[in-house]
């Protein structure tokens, strides 16, 4: 769009972008398509349509038709669904739904399933096709390019890097780390996220990072309730550290939200 | 052209129909049940004929081939042009059994909930509006992790940050009764 700065035609832009706006908010939002006021689009398009001159101005024109065309068919859209069997209002579903137990509402999921029946076997003919594919397979090794290795890790910044950058110096790091089995020995066994969160997420983020460090060197461990959906976290058993660097090693991811740690401070608050 | 037999018809259409039965039956792609244009060509142009006879064959065993067109509609017959292009698959006719599946409880729920909450939202919600419906009564994490399995099983899809009513739900979930089990 060009840059219009005659007074005149910047209050028919402003009306025809906010009538612009408010179709894409429709389509994105999905509110009722019925709030827009398809007449007086037209009347207002209609009322400035002589005044077109240049290609920026036609362009806006034809926008605006081509999203209240999109306007129209949801208003098409809407009805039909309204008129449909299926159609519910959504407000009284969401509290009917909030209010029935998980035991209700699977026991209404069953009574309204009809599961598909398909079973899956390996014919002797899929098994032959199995056995050419193989015997017209390259080795691995001449078609290790179909593998690339994901490129990230030629951009991974690590501990080390970072001390070689002077980002950060390895005492400061190690003080951190330290501070951190501080006070996991000090708070004992605890569940994971009430250690870890604190007064900002920010922080919270930083020791989760730093608590890494310390389950991935064994100095600290996690008890993993999966049942129950808890994590614990208590400081590691020296004698067992020692034997940490010989077994393998497992990734645990553990989830850290902006929105957690808020629920997390209320109810914080709340005690 | 020689005049087929009684005898013969019946044998070709006994064929036939086990031909369809095993078609059906046995997974050929990564979503369960058979385009009608495949069924044409394995079974000739009579294939709603044939499906038709299976039908009341398996109509004993409480299963019933289902026609799902890719519009997402629930199809009895019609023309024949779109008939190539729905999927066939077999269903339970009634849910008389009480377990047909190894979910927990929880799942089954959150995925009931889920399934009505875009029903009533014509059909399609945005992913963050199901997760904080379902947040009232289950952890994040788990709504993430469920809503991504759900996807991947089928029962619904993905499209630009919203989910939508997926090809399994449209052939294995009655979207009329689900809704009618809630509000009652």
């Amino acid at each position: 769009m060009g840059n219009y700065k005659i007074p005149g035609k910047q209050i028919k832009f402003d009306e025809l972008f906010r009538l612009l706006n408010f179709c894409k908010t429709i389509q994105t939002e999905g509110t009722d398509p019925f709030d827009l006021d398809v007449k007086r689009f037209l009347e207002t398009l209609k009322h400035y349509h002589k005044k077109w001159k240049s290609l920026d101005d036609l362009l806006l024109d034809a926008e605006a038709i081509a999203e209240l065309a999109k306007i129209i068919e949801l208003q098409g859209k809407w009805i039909k669904d309204r008129s449909s069997s299926f159609y519910i209002d959504p407000v009284l579903l969401e509290l009917k739904l909030k209010m029935l137990e998980p035991q209700q509402l699977a026991t209404a999921f069953f009574k309204s399933w009809h599961p598909i029946i398909s079973l899956d076997r390996i014919t002797p003919q899929r098994l032959i096709e199995g056995l050419a594919y193989w015997d017209a397979l390259l080795p691995f090794g001449e078609r290790i390019d179909e593998f690339p290795f994901p490129s990230v890790v030629e951009s991974t910044f690590g501990i080390e890097d970072l001390i070689e950058l002077n980002i950060l110096s390895k005492t400061e790091f190690d003080d951190a780390v330290q501070a951190v089995l501080n006070e996991l020995e000090e708070r004992g066994k605890i569940e994971y996220h009430d250690f870890i969160y604190g007064a900002s997420f920010e922080t919270s983020v930083k020791k989760a990072y730093l608590t890494s460090y310390l389950v991935n060197e064994g100095r600290a461990e996690l008890d993993i309730k999966p049942l129950e959906e808890e994590v614990f976290i208590s400081p590691g058993d020296t004698n067992v550290n020692a034997q940490a660097h010989h077994t393998p090693s497992r990734s645990i991811p553990i989830s850290l939200s902006y929105e957690d740690w808020l629920r997390w401070s209320v109810k914080q608050k709340r005690n | 052209m020689e005049c087929e037999t009684e005898e013969e018809l019946r044998i070709r259409t006994e064929r036939k129909v086990k031909k369809a039965a095993q078609l059906l039956f046995f997974r050929r792609h990564r979503i369960p049940g058979v385009k009608g244009w495949e069924l044409k060509k394995a079974l000739g142009d009579d294939y709603v004929e044939v499906i038709a006879v299976l039908n009341s064959a398996l109509d004993t065993l409480g299963v019933e081939v289902k026609r799902i067109s890719e519009e997402g509609g629930e199809r009895e017959g019609g023309e024949e042009k779109k008939a190539e292009r729905d999927r066939f698959m077999i269903v339970l006719k009634s849910p008389v059994i009480e377990k047909a599946s190894g979910e927990r409880i929880d799942n089954i729920a959150m995925l009931s909930a889920t399934l009505a909450y875009i029903i009533s939202k014509q059909g399609k919600a945005p992913r963050k509006a199901v997760e904080e419906f379902l947040s009232d009564k289950f952890p994040k994490q788990r709504i993430y992790f469920a809503l991504d399995r759900y996807i991947k099983q089928g029962y619904m899809g993905e499209d630009d940050k919203a989910l939508y009513i997926g090809w399994r739900t449209r052939a294995e979930v009655d979207r009329k009764a689900l809704l009618d089990l809630i509000l009652t």
